[in-house]
């Protein structure tokens, strides 16, 4: 079944600034996708359309079988409860520490107190930050908060995991570190879609890629010994190239 | 209850969290309020002493001949039952005499020999509030010229002319200052509050990011200026009541008479709770027009 379903989707920002030329993706439910590409190819635009941040110009966007092309901000909050959100620079609060940070997803979605921050020490234990529920995400090393922001966006059991450049603020051994969690997050089921511009870290780490330029699709990629099983084709187009 | 307990908390927390923030915010809202307050507060006193001042306007009805008791108590109660009519006394001609006497004082021997008949009885009419200008006075006056007894009328033209006069120029003064200060009170609250709330707007696109709903993210906010508007209206009544002690009350009684200072009073409960709704008002629509901009799923 097909966790996500773009098709045709265009994105052409208000200023004239196209981002996003016909692209058709589907995603399996469990997959693990890399959409890569250089700066400014259309990776984040991608998956701001996904959680809704921005609307597609052109297409539409299925998630499960449900189009979030044009949903009320209402209805937007509530499936981005189903969400878990990673980026480059963690986005965590600073003014509040690493277990309320962990918690304020359940917070929002009114879970009680006792489970809220039960569901949150067990992921801070899952991303072994479990002895530093106290500290603010300032007290914490580029990896750690990074590891607060995954657990944070584990904290819901998403059914979609979105990291945005997860890997750009940090070394090359704790990018390797962060990338084996996302894996195993997905070997326990959920749908990983990361962009990054990271070659290095793909090839540690191969699954689907999905690679941009200039906001169109140049290839859509399976690694792995059984050649059929590669796809890879060029989309797009003369512009593109 | 669980979410009320929430956006309890959230609120609380979050001043304690971002301090700051919060006391840059009940700063701002205590000084601006403060001084629009103690503005009220000399707007109102000055016209207190003013509404004192227009007590002592009166007019005086001359009697061509003094006329029977009961002629006399008639017209009294005429007089009296005018709506213009505040309170109406009759001087006799005796009284009126005895008056002038006191008055001239060392030179009351200039009155030997004279009889109190040399001056007319007369009515000593006080206006109520309303009739207490010129216009009222000279429409009052009109209508008791209607009585051909009644020869002569006194009732401070030119004094009526100056206090009128100045009385406007007070409420132009008073209104066109407290048009400023109520317009950059409210401005220069509302830019606080909008750069308190831009300080934490990765909170705000953090909430959004989560999943939470717009009311679920603008509530702790709106809280929390309500909060940070009553907390700086109860600072500024605080720092406009120590002004008025220290500087109307205490300052002012050694250039003002003894009975015009004691006149001198605080601004009402109803002001005072008027002062501490302005500062709730104003807490909640300045954080209600930024979070608008700020908060977009």
């Amino acid at each position: 079944m097909s966790m996500i379903q773009m098709c045709k989707i265009a994105k052409i920002y208000p200023n004239g600034a196209p981002a996003l030329h016909d692209i058709d993706i589907q995603i399996p439910s469990g997959d693990f996708v890399y959409i890569t590409g250089s700066s400014g190819a259309g990776k984040s635009t991608l998956l701001r359309l996904l959680y809704c941040a921005d609307r597609p110009t052109r297409g539409q966007i299925l998630m499960g079988k449900r189009n979030i092309t044009r949903l009320s901000p209402r209805k937007i909050a509530f499936l981005r409860r189903q969400i878990g959100f990673v980026f480059q620079d963690f986005k965590l609060l600073l003014n509040r520490t690493v277990l309320e940070n962990v918690a304020l997803p359940l917070q929002v979605q009114g879970v009680g107190n006792e489970e809220t921050r039960a569901r949150a020490f067990e992921l801070l234990q899952y991303v072994g930050l479990e002895y530093k529920t106290q500290r603010k995400p300032l007290e914490l090393s580029g990896g750690e908060q990074q590891r607060v922001a995954i657990a944070r966006a584990m904290i819901v059991r998403p059914k979609l995991l979105l990291a945005d450049e997860p890997t750009g603020n940090l070394d090359y051994c704790l990018a390797l570190e962060i990338m084996d969690m996302f894996s195993r997050i997905n070997r326990e089921g959920t749908t990983v879609l990361v962009a990054t511009h990271d070659k290095e870290l793909i090839q540690q780490n191969p699954r689907r890629v999905i690679a941009l330029k200039n906001g169109h699709m140049l290839s859509d990629s399976r690694p792995g010994p059984d050649i059929a099983a590669t796809n890879t084709s060029t989309v797009k187009s003369r512009e593109a190239l | 209850m669980k979410r009320l307990r929430y956006f309890i908390q959230r609120t609380v927390l979050s001043m304690i969290q971002s301090p700051l923030l919060s006391s840059a915010t009940i700063g701002t809202i205590a000084v601006a309020l403060m001084l629009l307050a103690f503005f009220t507060l000399i707007v109102l006193n000055v016209q207190n002493i003013t509404q004192q001042w227009s007590r002592d306007i009166q007019v005086t009805v001359y009697l061509e001949r003094v006329p029977s008791t009961t002629k006399l108590e008639q017209w009294q109660q005429e007089i009296d039952e005018h709506p213009m009519v505040e309170n109406v006394t009759y001087i006799s001609q005796k009284q009126a005499f005895e008056r002038f006497r006191t008055r001239l004082g060392q030179n009351e021997d200039l009155l030997d020999g004279l009889l109190p008949e040399i001056l007319p009885a007369s009515f000593e009419l006080s206006l109520a509030q309303e009739a207490r200008n010129e216009r009222g006075a000279e429409i009052l006056v009109k209508e008791l010229k209607k009585n051909p007894a009644f020869s002569n009328f006194r009732y401070g033209q030119d004094w009526l002319k100056r206090y009128d006069a100045f009385m406007f120029l007070l409420k132009l003064t008073g209104t066109l200052a407290g048009g400023f200060l109520i317009f950059a009170t409210l401005f220069i609250i509302s830019n606080t509050i909008k750069l308190t709330i831009y300080a934490r707007r990765d909170e705000l696109e953090i909430m959004t990011l989560i999943g939470a709903t717009p009311m679920f993210i603008k509530i702790p906010f709106l809280a929390e200026g309500a909060l940070q508007g009553i907390i700086g209206a109860l600072l500024a009544l605080g720092g406009c009541h120590a002004l008025y002690y220290f500087f109307l009350k205490k300052g002012l009684s050694a250039l003002l008479t003894t009975t015009t200072a004691g006149n001198i009073s605080f601004l009402p409960l109803p002001m005072q709770l008027s002062v501490i709704f302005l500062g709730f008002l104003l807490g909640i629509c300045g954080s209600m027009l930024p979070l608008r901009k700020f908060v977009r799923i």
